[in-house]
């Protein structure tokens, strides 16, 4: 058995209209028995970045934290926070660091960036376990259910969507894409990142 | 007879002394003055900046980051402020020190780092510059405002040799001396955060070598516990928070009086 699939749990982050959403499922599981219905693997990095951490348990907690460092030095020096192209490649050197030993996690992360003339746009991105940095125009998708989220993505999404369209569109893709998968589930947690709000819903899911 | 012991760090002259960690203190009573005032519900740090001038650029300490002109006061944690008199260059490289021990301790506990902790790190590596061969010591004393759920709001001053202690009111650099009779006589157990802000910026007022106070020479900062969330909030005044503060305290001192030509 996988290593990727020990605790199970999914993440996935879509682009809307000058809006992104990002969304993960609630289990931690130990294989096939499941042990928390509350296990976040989403977690705010900036006012306008969201870093989720699918993968081994252990390592969402420790890159969690390991995060919180770099952000927070990044941060105090810089006189400025982060934005997350910069957020991006910080996660992808700090996963490369580790080549031969690498944290077990497939980061997603969803933002808004700041554009010249002051607005925002939408940014989303996903690397693999060694940090090898995937930045979509549509959406991105990683965990045990990546298989899945990819097929109902691929069905709903569309271009162009206002934010309570984007919360509808990624609620149903992870709701019914975890449904599909044994280590995925038990809940999930939906942010909708805008330029003047954050929008997060915890959504009731089969507990089966 | 003290130049064959004065050259070297790590050597007691026969007197017992170690001079060059005598030559840094004097160092730092020569730079630009800092003050820190404890009170009940937060501590205040004022800074003398001596790196002035018309063609100075100043405009990233306008707007932007967290506030200061990055001379003197610093923040170095988000429930620790730094004020630093002496060698700027060693300065930065000990707020940077500072910085990540502070983050590191952050990592491995989950809690923010306590003040007197803080002090001690950067005392062990000073100390450890007065007895390893081959280096100078550090030409930088710091005062450390910060706080913690342990012992509440906290005032401490390190000095270059790697000794540290806890302060009510004290003050660093160029005229320390008069500041501190001056807090001495001034200074009242149970003071509020309103009253040290305008003790801080008349002992400062008093001790700069310069007749004008203004954000041009000054820097200050105030470390309070937020009233909503109960978390430190560490506030670093802009020059113009610094002038309007100047102006309600009644200290504005009019700098174009000063630029004008005798008459």
């Amino acid at each position: 058995m996988s290593i990727m699939e020990n605790n199970g749990g999914s993440v996935i982050a879509m682009v809307g209209k000058e809006c992104v959403a990002i969304a993960c499922d609630l289990r931690l599981g130990n294989q096939a028995l499941g042990v928390s219905s509350d296990f976040q693997k989403i977690f705010p990095v900036t006012d306008r970045i969201f870093l989720g951490l699918p993968g081994l348990g252990t390592d969402v907690t420790t890159l969690k934290e390991l995060f919180r460092f770099r952000v927070n030095m990044y941060t105090i020096k810089e006189e400025r926070e982060i934005e997350p192209e910069t957020f991006a490649h910080l996660v992808s050197s700090t996963l490369y660091e580790h080549r031969f030993g690498p944290y077990f996690i497939e980061p997603v992360m969803a933002g808004l960036s700041k554009t010249p003339s002051g607005g925002f746009k939408p940014f989303i991105a996903a690397t693999d376990l060694i940090g090898c940095l995937n930045f979509a125009k549509d959406f991105v998708v990683a965990g045990t259910a990546s298989s899945k989220l990819f097929g109902v993505a691929e069905g709903l999404w569309e271009p162009d969507l206002e934010p309570e369209d984007l919360f509808e569109t990624i609620s149903q893709t992870i709701m019914n894409a975890v449904d599909r998968d044994a280590y995925s589930g038990w809940g999930c947690i939906v942010h909708v990142i805008t330029k003047d709000q954050i929008v997060t819903r915890t959504l009731k899911a089969r507990m089966d | 007879m003290a130049r064959r012991y004065d050259s070297r760090t790590t050597i007691f002259s026969p007197e017992g002394r170690l001079y060059q960690i005598e030559y840094a203190m004097e160092a730092i009573s020569h730079a630009g003055t800092v003050l820190g005032v404890l009170a009940k519900d937060g501590v205040v740090l004022a800074a003398e900046k001596k790196v002035t001038g018309k063609l100075l650029d100043l405009a990233g300490a306008k707007e932007g980051g967290y506030g200061g002109s990055g001379e003197k006061i610093f923040l170095l944690n988000s429930n620790v402020i730094g004020g630093v008199a002496g060698l700027t260059a060693d300065a930065n490289s000990l707020i940077n020190y500072a910085r990540t021990a502070a983050q590191k301790h952050l990592l491995t506990y989950n809690d923010d780092i306590p003040v007197e902790v803080l002090a001690q790190r950067l005392c062990d590596m000073k100390q450890g510059y007065t007895q390893f061969g081959g280096l100078r010591p550090f030409g930088v004393s710091l005062l450390y405002a910060g706080y913690d759920p342990h012992y509440q709001f906290q005032l401490y001053h390190s000095d270059p040799s790697g000794n540290y202690s806890g302060w009510k009111a004290t003050c660093i650099g160029a005229n320390n001396g008069t500041a501190q009779s001056l807090l001495k006589q001034e200074y009242k157990d149970d003071i509020e955060i309103k009253d040290a802000i305008s003790l801080v910026l008349r002992v400062m007022s008093k001790t700069m070598d310069s007749t004008t106070l203004g954000s041009e020479k000054l820097e200050f900062a105030v470390l309070t516990l937020d009233p909503e969330t109960k978390a430190p909030k560490a506030k670093i005044y802009r020059p113009a928070e610094i002038d309007a503060l100047l102006q309600s305290e009644g200290l504005k001192k009019d700098e174009d009086a000063e630029m004008k030509p005798a008459q």
